[in-house]
């Protein structure tokens, strides 16, 4: 199946999510092709929409004069942080197309976090009960999936090379005290971020038989008739 | 004619849903394909959209509500210009 590849860049959360819902809506009308968008935010915490504001520890003020947004998103879930160093992955599949359920998507997500990091001599793991992938306590990587209709959106996020002390300042997914860790600090080495897609493309080509295509934003454009 | 609102086999059926919020409230017209409701199981958000153009004739699983996959979770009436 052809896939478009769409690296975003660093670009802020909220303009990245509203691309992405204009791709899914062209996508479920048939007017554009199944897209894997890669991006990284701007430091930000985004509240879901089952989520509460209470489990952002730090003062607005000081998050602010750290020039970190809190947003709250069209989203289930609770708190999540994101910054630049952290690589966000969201593939927009029709789940009948890849021939798994929801859950079984969102593991074989895990799967190929996995599979990714075990090229790099990490060996994570899954937690029962704890969607993403773990290294001795800690998340590396999170999942979190939406379905429209039986179309995939959102995806997964993993912690490259990013200061971590933000997490500190939340209850990521509304759990408290909740360890984080990212590729450097696991490596104790920084680790490029354009070999961390180029890995991720193939690894996503083999998992579900994709075959890509690599689009810039601005050609981006379909059919509104 | 009245449609029931069902989760969707889209997730496995094992897992427990949370109902998270209705788009619209008893009463209001709804659109076909349109997102209705939205239901959460582990690190998935499912959208289920209204089965008919019509109006929202019921909530009976409101936010906060959990619901297995089969479930109905409301009523949709579909109106007679609607078809």
């Amino acid at each position: 199946m052809r896939v478009c590849w769409l690296d975003l860049g660093l670009i802020e959360y909220a303009p990245a999510f509203a691309i992405q819902e204009q791709i899914l809506e062209a996508y479920m009308a048939g007017r554009w092709m199944p897209t894997v968008i890669l991006q990284e935010n701007y430091a930000v915490f985004t509240v879901g929409r089952s989520g509460s504001e209470a489990n952002i520890l730090a003062s607005r003020e000081g998050l602010a004069h750290l020039g970190i947004q809190v947003l709250r998103g069209n989203r289930g879930g609770d708190v999540t942080y994101h910054a630049p160093g952290q690589l966000i992955v969201s593939p927009l599949l029709y789940l009948g197309d890849v021939h798994l359920n929801a859950n079984q998507y969102l593991h074989r997500l895990e799967d190929i976090l996995l599979q990714l990091l075990h090229g790099y001599g990490i060996e994570a793991g899954k937690k029962k009960d704890y969607p993403g992938v773990w290294l001795e306590g800690k998340k590396i990587a999170a999942v979190g999936i939406a379905v429209r209709h039986g179309f995939t959106f959102h995806g997964f996020s993993i912690n490259v090379d990013l200061d971590l002390e933000p997490f500190s300042w939340i209850n990521p997914c509304g759990v408290p005290h909740m360890p984080v860790t990212s590729l450097r600090e696991t490596l104790g080495r920084g680790v490029e971020m354009a070999e961390i897609r180029d890995r991720l493309r193939d690894i996503l080509g083999q998992t579900f038989a994709l075959e890509f295509e690599k689009i810039s934003l601005q050609e981006l454009t379909w059919n509104t008739n | 004619m009245e449609h029931k609102l069902v989760i969707p086999s889209t997730v496995d059926g094992s897992h427990e849903l949370t109902i998270t919020a209705w788009f619209k409230s008893p009463g209001e017209r709804v659109q076909k394909g349109k997102d209705l409701v939205e239901a959460v199981t582990e690190k998935i958000t499912l959208y289920v959209p209204a089965p008919v153009n019509g109006v929202l004739k019921e909530i009976l699983a409101p936010p906060g509500s959990k619901v297995m996959v089969g479930d109905v979770v409301g009523i949709v009436t579909e109106t007679q210009e609607d078809h």
